[in-house]
This record gives C-alpha cells, structure tokens and sequence, in this order.
C-alpha cells in the first residue's frame, strides 16, 4: 500500500496553485454548478477553459492525437481536485463536453465524429460546448422510457420530442441526445441510440426553467422535425442503453474528485468563518466541523479508491454510484452545517453575492439552494443505492 | 498510490482467517464469554508459535520483524472473528510502546517474552474519570528508597486478572499542565498491595479495576523517563487507535457479509427481502460506510507505517469506526428482524461489544476533539495560496 500521491502530481498542484493565484480576480471563491447561470460568469467561464485548454489541463487525460495530454487517471484526479478547491470555473465545457462526451466518442465515436470533436472541446472554445439531453417529462428515474424519436430518412435522422432538465441547453454548441431509434423494439432498453444534434439546427428550441433560487441552470428542450446527418449516430443504432451506462458511469466518476475538492474549499472556509468570529471555541461547532472532515478525508479516500482500481484496468460497477451518492450526502451536511454556522447571514439571496451582507461570497448559500439539484443530476441517490444493492452487494433489481 | 496488500499482508491474511476460522469458531467465543479466565491459553500458545506476538518485534527479540501495516492486517482479521484473547493489551498497548520507549534490559526480558506468548501484558490507564485525559491520572506515586510506592484505583483495565506485568500510568508530579507529571512503571502483576476485581461488562470481555495499595516498584522499572509519561501514553492512543480501528473494521466487514447473505436468503411476501428499498438501500450505506471505514484506517495505518503519523487521521479513523461499528450493528440486528434481538444469532456477539471498541482508546467526542485542535491550527490553503 501506498497512500501519498507521487511528485508527478504534487508538481502539477503546485501549477494549478499558482494558475489560480494569476488567473482568478483576489478573493475569488466560487459557487458550484452557478456559471451557466448569468451571461457574465460564463464569459468568465469561458476565458477560463480557453487558458485551462492553452495548458493542456482541459482534457489531459485524452490521447495527445485529440488534443489531450496522455496525463494520467492520477493527474486527472488531482486536477479536478485543485480545480475545484480554487473554483476554477470553465473545466467542463458544459454539460459533459470533457467528463463523458469526450471519453465516450473515444469509446464508441466514429473516425469522423472523434476527428471533428475531440479538438473542439479539447480547445477551450464556444464551439465545444456540449448539453446532455437524457430526461423527459415521463422518463426521469425510469430512463429507458424515453420518447424522443429520431427516424432514418436516407442520410438523415429526423428528430422530433421534448427534453427536460437539459442544463447548459441554453450555452451549448452541441447536444448529447439519447433518442428512440426503434419504436417497436420488444423491450424499452432496446431501441435507444445517442445522436449528436448542432443545437443552432431548425427546429430546435430552447425554453429556460428558472430554479426556485432564480437560476438559469436547466431548460426544457424540444426538437420539431429537427433533422441530423446520419453520421451523427454515435456508435451502432439501437445501441445506445449500453453506450449510455457507460457515459453515466463516465458522469458519476467525474462527481468524486471535484466534489471533495470544492467540499474542502467549503469546510476550509467554514472553518477559517468560525476562528474569525470565535465560533470555533464552541463544542457543537468544533465537533461539527470535525465530522464535516472525517466525512471529506473519506471521501477523498474513497475517490482515489476508484481511480486505482481503474488504473489496474478494471471497471468500476458500483463505485462511480458510491462516491457520487456520498458527495450528495456530504454536500447536503456540509450545506446544513455552513448555513448553521453563518446564522442569520445564510438567508442572503445567493444570486447577490456582491451584497455587502453576504458572508464567504454567498457560496454557502450556494451549495444550500443548489444541492439537490446536484443529488438528483446523474441518477437520483435512490436509483444510485439501486446500482450499489445490485452490483455491489449482488442483491436482486428492487424495482 | 497503492491500495494493494503486500505478499506478505496475503499471507497473514489468509492463515489467520484459516486459522481462527478452525480454532475460534463462535461457539468458541461463546464459551469463552462463560469461561472464568476469557481466553484459551492453549490457543494463546498456538497463536504466539504462528508468530502472531512478535509479528512486528525485531527478530532479536524472537519476532518476525514485520511491520505496522502488516498488525493492522492481523488485527482486522482479529475483529472479524472476534478472537478473545489479551493480544490487543499485550502487543498494541503493550509490546510497541516497550520497544519504542523501553531500556535495552526492558527490551530484551520483556519482549522475548511477550514473542513466545510467555506472558500476557496489559496498560492501567483510566481511572475513575473515565477519560483519556491527563488531568484523569490521579494514582500516587511517592519515591520511598529505591522504591516507587504506587497507590490509587486503576479503571477497564483488559485482562488485568490474567495479565503477569501492568504498565500503570501515575501521577509523578502535581505540578505544571497535567501532561507533565506522568510516569508509566512496568509492574509486576503478582506485586503484594494489587487487588485485582473483573467490571462485568455487557460484552464479558474481562475489563477489570485493579486497586493499588503502596505497591512497591523497583525504580528500573520505570518506562521511559520519569514526568514524561504522557508521552507515551501519547504514543500507545496513537498506535493503538489505529489498531483498534483494524479491529473494529474486521467486525463491520462480517456483521455486513452476514446481513446481507440474510437479506437474499429471508422469504417474505415470496421475494428476498434484500429486494426491497427499504433493506437493499440500508445495506447499500452500509457498505458505503464500511468501505469509506477500510481505506480511511488503512490511510491512518500507512502513515504511522511510513514513520509519519498523523494525529488528525488517526482521530479521523476512530470516529468514524466508533460510528461505523455501531451503525452496522444496529442496522444488521434490524435487517436480521426478531432473530436480531436472540443471543444464537452470530451478529450479536458483535453487536454486544460496540460500546467496549468505542470507549477503548477514545470515544467520538474525544476524537472530535482531537481533529478540531488540527483544523484549528492548520492555515487553509486558500490564506496566501502561498505553496
């Protein structure tokens, strides 16, 4: 066993130290899942993952072939860690560009689709923005009950249905679309493919739906008659259930690493809050905050858990759900606690972080009014404690 | 990073689950639980020939010369099956602090000894407070000659009525912060003056208040240095957190296992019960939780391996196993359903002793502390960004 990371990684923390220290205005201290939200924190966003793309950090662990690094997991695991602990903002071109969309063209893209957008998103640039539309109105939890349809015609795929939840819609280049292919297919899961869509098609329309804090993060899609070139099939027709579990598997392992870093920036916070305003002398709130750590070390143990068994070549079943159930669990503590430990100043709007009342950039209140949304995005922890039941303890489907 | 056991972490795995599988199945726990000394000392013998004793002691002293990690591995598997026997106090409260702390002629007697399975040791810490405290340590040590004159009432000692030496931590000195003016004494348990009395615990796992009156030691008897005891104590919360942590880890590991065979084989309404949310999500957190238990007392384990212990993890280990332990034997008794609650089943051996690993070497509240003492004294990254 060997629990340190090597020097390989220890130095590219110490970059991404002093990138953030250059790159981000004094003070900045980022709130999570906010930067689609307002037209100027994407600009900013954007600037950012231009510079993140310049230093390859982007999408370092993509071949060098499609604008990647060759980094390893490890390196991947630090930097999403720094990055999150500074609030870099930018480091996912959208919805899923770098986490799944990338690392799935890889596995099942053709020649074509990979050559065209790999660079893309690997470049830091507007055009390399990607939204992920999985979820309708009746297909939430139970995914396969998808309706959207996407019906050959020639070269041409034309798509006609409604997505919902579809966050970035409204910033992406590109939708990740899983559609029905096959509408009778015996069973639900068969006849389902993904297809890549050019969100400034005919057709396409975006409807924002503001959250109960007055985000713009998601946003209702619909495709009228939009119609795609065939070649924008990612991997085989009526394929796509099979593509997809490993795009979300993709989308769950990308949870853990930003999660414990953005949760260490929070409770570090917390903490520093607390001296300052001799909270910290308090019992319930030292005891607190200690559990709040045990809670992000074991996290953060957890995490590089997974990466290890995927770097011996394995494939983690159960683990991407596990770690990204527990960061759901850890936010919500870490949300109830900060707030706890603000008092009164938690009730600020987390949309006027600049308000002379507001405490630690109102990023607490942030995660507050933003955590669920973050516990439901990629499965629900009850459809994630599902796949740990039945991959991780061999028990029988429950539902 | 590596989360892989050595070759030789396989081998200690493996013999010794085959080993306490054949010798202490649990209708062997049981009757210990009954038998008037706690433990067999055949099995003892047979335990210290696998070289179990010495496992970490330098070969010089009749040990394998193994590491840390290596009784970390021991001790899990230890936990698992619930071994009873005075090997925590003889080797982690014991044996490691002699070696790091002890006289070369300490060194030499004592752990050739403790190697072969000879003697049985124990540590005399708590006391009425019933704290880890230094300010707990009230046992009078006056010097009389060349004797210590040791007088004072010792609490939840293990195995103190089969143990042959005491290390006893006394108060040596009132003055300064409680930490100065403690010493620990190697004493011999058969001494005139000590009374010796087993606390019936819940868990039968032979706690025992040991009562001192003028008990004379011989002033090389000594531990390290005189008023500099806390240190050692220090050093024994340390080590032996960490191994209790293993300890308790292994229980969680089989009281998981056992639930969750239990939940696909039980029948209700025609279907396992393991197919309901309601079981399967429970022991879904339960294997988060023991999962996140393993590698946070392995991360703990490999630092002190490493010779670069960390007070934080440490006490980032214990909480969070004296939460784990409890939680999975809670929820393993529920799961099991009325079953749960009757002493033939298996779980409840395990579920009897979480009060006895939790207090052992620091209650959550006493590790709270501990980590809020580290947050408070590291500076954040983000203050400077100066790295």
């Amino acid at each position: 066993m060997d629990f340190k990371f090597g020097e390989k990684e220890e130095q590219l923390r110490r970059e991404i130290r002093e990138f953030a220290k250059e790159e981000l205005p004094p003070g900045w201290l980022a709130a999570m899942l906010e930067e689609e939200n307002s037209d100027e924190d994407w600009g900013f966003a954007m600037t950012m993952s231009g510079k993140l793309a310049e230093k390859g950090w982007l999408t370092m662990s993509w071949p060098v072939e499609y604008g990647g690094k060759g980094a390893s997991l490890w390196e991947q695991l630090a930097y999403s860690e720094e990055a999150a602990y500074w609030g870099i903002p930018g480091v996912g071109m959208g919805i899923g560009g770098v986490d799944w969309v990338g690392p799935s063209l890889m596995m099942f893209g053709s020649e074509e689709l990979k050559k065209k957008h790999l660079p893309l998103i690997a470049s830091g640039k507007p055009d390399g923005v990607w939204c992920t539309a999985y979820s309708e109105p009746n297909a939430g939890s139970d995914f396969a009950n998808i309706r959207t349809s996407a019906i050959r015609e020639k070269d041409e795929y034309i798509i006609n249905g409604q997505k919902i939840w579809t966050s970035a819609a409204h910033r992406a280049r590109w939708c990740w679309l899983a559609v029905r292919t096959d509408l009778n297919a015996p069973k639900k899961h068969q006849g389902i493919s993904v297809i890549i869509v050019d969100m400034k098609s005919k057709g396409v329309t975006v409807r924002p739906l503001i959250n109960y804090a007055g985000y713009h993060i998601f946003n209702e899609v619909f495709f009228d008659d939009v119609r795609v070139p065939s070649t924008n099939l990612v991997g085989k027709e009526n394929n796509g259930w099979y593509q997809l579990m490993h795009s979300l598997g993709f989308e769950r392992g990308s949870v853990a690493g930003r999660g414990c870093g953005y949760n260490r920036r929070i409770l570090d916070e917390l903490v520093q809050y607390a001296k300052e305003n001799h909270l910290f002398r308090e019992k319930e709130i030292r005891h607190k905050l200690a559990d709040m750590a045990v809670l992000i070390e074991t996290q953060r143990i957890l995490a590089c858990e997974t990466i290890w068994k995927m770097s011996k070549g394995s494939n983690p079943v159960y683990e991407p759900s596990r770690d990204k159930v527990f960061n759901d669990q850890i936010a919500e503590r870490l949300a109830i606690i900060g707030t706890g430990i603000l008092g009164m100043y938690s009730q600020m709007d987390p949309l006027q972080r600049k308000s002379k009342w507001t405490k630690l950039k109102g990023c607490v209140e942030a995660l507050y009014w933003l955590f669920p949304g973050i516990a439901i995005a990629a499965g629900t922890d009850e459809v994630e404690m599902n796949i740990i039941g039945q991959f991780g303890l061999k028990l029988p489907k429950s539902y | 990073m590596d989360f892989d056991f050595s070759e030789d972490q396989i081998m200690i795995k493996d013999a010794a689950r085959k080993f306490l599988e054949k010798e202490c199945p649990k209708d062997m726990v049981r009757k210990l639980k009954e038998d008037k000394l706690g433990y067999d000392p055949l099995m003892w013998q047979k335990m210290a020939d696998l070289g179990w004793m010495g496992l970490i002691l330098p070969e010089e002293y009749g040990g394998t010369g193994l590491a840390y990690m290596d009784l970390v591995v021991l001790m899990e598997e230890m936990g698992r099956n619930l071994l009873p026997a005075p090997f925590f106090p003889t080797v982690a409260l014991c044996a490691l602090p002699i070696l790091e702390y002890g006289s070369a002629e300490q060194k030499e007697k004592i752990l050739s000894e403790i190697a072969n399975g000879e003697k049985v040791y124990t540590l005399a810490l708590t006391e009425g407070s019933a704290t880890y405290e230094a300010s707990g340590i009230e046992l009078c040590v006056y010097l009389e000659g060349d004797d210590y004159l040791l007088s004072g009432t010792k609490l939840f000692v293990p195995y103190a009525h089969a143990a042959d030496y005491l290390l006893v931590v006394g108060r040596t000195s009132q003055k300064g912060n409680p930490e100065e003016g403690v010493t620990v004494f190697i004493v011999d348990a058969k001494s005139p003056g000590i009374d010796t009395e087993v606390i019936p615990t819940a868990a039968h796992d032979r706690q025992c208040e040991v009562r001192f009156d003028r008990v004379k030691v011989p002033r090389e008897n000594v531990l390290g240095e005189v008023n500099k005891g806390w240190d050692i104590v220090e050093f024994i919360l340390q080590r032996g957190a960490v191994l209790k942590c293993a300890e308790m880890l292994g229980g969680t590991e089989a009281v998981l296992e056992m639930t969750n065979n239990y939940a696909k084989e039980r029948i209700q309404f025609d279907k396992p019960i393991g197919s309901f949310q309601a079981i399967q999500h429970k022991l879904a957190q339960m294997l988060i939780e023991v999962e996140g238990l393993r590698y946070l007392t392995y991360e703990a384990a490999w630092h002190i391996n490493a010779g670069i212990p960390s007070k934080l993890l440490i006490s980032m280990a214990k909480t969070k196993a004296n939460e784990v332990y409890q939680r999975t034997c809670l929820d393993g008794v529920k799961i099991h359903g009325a079953v749960g609650f009757t002493e033939e089943l298996d779980l409840s051996l395990y579920f009897i002793r979480t009060k006895s690993s939790e207090f052992s070497l620091g209650d959550g509240g006493f590790h709270r502390e501990r980590i809020a003492c580290e947050l408070e004294q590291l500076q954040p990254l983000f203050i400077g960004n100066c790295l």
